[in-house]
């Protein structure tokens, strides 16, 4: 498992053990990672979590044109695995989880316990944060060789 | 929002190609895609129609490298550049640290450039934020055509380029200005956030 911060890896764990989900990730509204498990790199977990607030993102729409109730989870059922997908709240912003699970479990489980993380979450995110300085002053010669790096030039 | 990961020091950033339809901004990507290294980048994924318009959006990861002890990943994603879908350019604009608008320079495609940057302005205030204060990049593509069929960079500058952002011409089907491009916009959007002006830290 790979969380940000420490305080989402206790509600993180404690859904995986009782839920018996194979890949989990929490990404923000705009598609920025949060945490993961089981994921093998960094950069499938980047374009999952792209492609999954994406999803959340049009379907949401969607239901406003529709209705004025939006939708809940979204769960896109495979042969040999399926997929849930939901928004929720937390005092950092609204997150989304993506939950990738198999035969062992079944989907009134994984409904359960990400409902359960989701409380754990909003219990154990702190209070306060506090702002910190990033990046120093001279990156920009970092940045340069970098990008002529990346692109061999 | 810039994501930034003080426990892991990983600082990850939204950088998205806008213009209207047809300018080259899944050109962009795929040229960048091709030139770097299979290590640095992840799958660019496309969600496009079978005649390969984007639907919804390109998106190809990156992974820059260490800058000031962080490692710096961008996620550049492209919106669909159809008028028709608007409701999904909005979608992908949302938590953007940074706008490249690739501008056709055809001059048959002029009214197309000013009405998709009159778009931009409007669905980023729609989500509170003032262009103004979006690091922004233009870049007047296609500038390889034929002289009698495309409008000079200083005509597209004084037609676009208001406030004096940094632009450049391009070819971005052969690359050229594709990586000058990226490269101001990634000083931009880095400047800002170590100005503190972004960013929301975990």
């Amino acid at each position: 498992m790979r969380a940000i911060e420490p305080w989402v890896e206790g509600p993180l764990t404690t859904f995986l053990t009782e839920s018996s989900a194979r890949l989990v990730l929490l990404m923000t509204s705009a598609g920025q990672v949060i945490a993961q498990h089981g994921f093998t790199r960094s950069l499938d977990v980047m374009a999952a979590a792209a492609l999954g607030a994406g999803i959340v993102a049009s379907t949401g729409e969607l239901a406003k044109l529709l209705g004025p109730s939006p939708f809940g989870a979204l769960v896109h059922q495979g042969t040999n695995q399926a997929v849930f997908l939901a928004p929720f709240t937390t005092p950092r912003g609204r997150w989304i989880g993506l939950v990738v699970y198999g035969k062992e479990t079944s989907l009134g489980l994984i409904q359960l316990f990400f409902n359960r993380m989701v409380e754990d979450l909003s219990q154990s995110a702190p209070v306060e944060h506090a702002r910190r300085a990033v990046l120093a002053e001279n990156f920009e010669h970092e940045l340069n060789a970098s990008l002529r790096a990346l692109f061999g030039r | 929002m810039s994501l930034v990961n003080f426990a892991a020091r990983e600082i990850t950033c939204k950088l998205v190609y806008y213009g209207p339809g047809r300018s080259g901004k899944t050109s962009n990507l795929q040229y960048i895609h091709g030139r770097v290294p299979e290590a640095r980048r992840g799958r660019m994924v496309s969600l496009a129609t079978e005649s390969d318009r984007t639907l919804f959006f390109d998106f190809l990861p990156l992974e820059l490298g260490t800058i000031s002890g962080f490692t710096t990943r961008f996620q550049l994603y492209t919106v669909p550049g159809q008028v028709y879908y608007n409701a999904t350019r909005r979608l992908v604009l949302q938590g953007a640290d940074g706008v490249v608008f690739v501008a056709d320079s055809q001059a048959r495609r002029f009214d197309d450039n000013l009405e998709s940057f009159q778009n931009l302005q409007e669905n980023l205030l729609e989500q509170g934020i003032d262009v103004r204060s979006l690091p922004t990049v233009l870049q007047y593509n296609k500038q390889d055509l034929p002289a009698e069929l495309v409008l000079t960079p200083a005509d597209l500058e004084d037609a676009l380029n208001f406030r004096s952002v940094p632009s450049f011409s391009a070819d971005a089907l052969h690359g050229s200005g594709v990586f000058e491009t990226l490269k101001a916009l990634s000083a931009l959007v880095l400047k800002r956030l170590a100005a503190g002006n972004s960013g929301e830290s975990v």
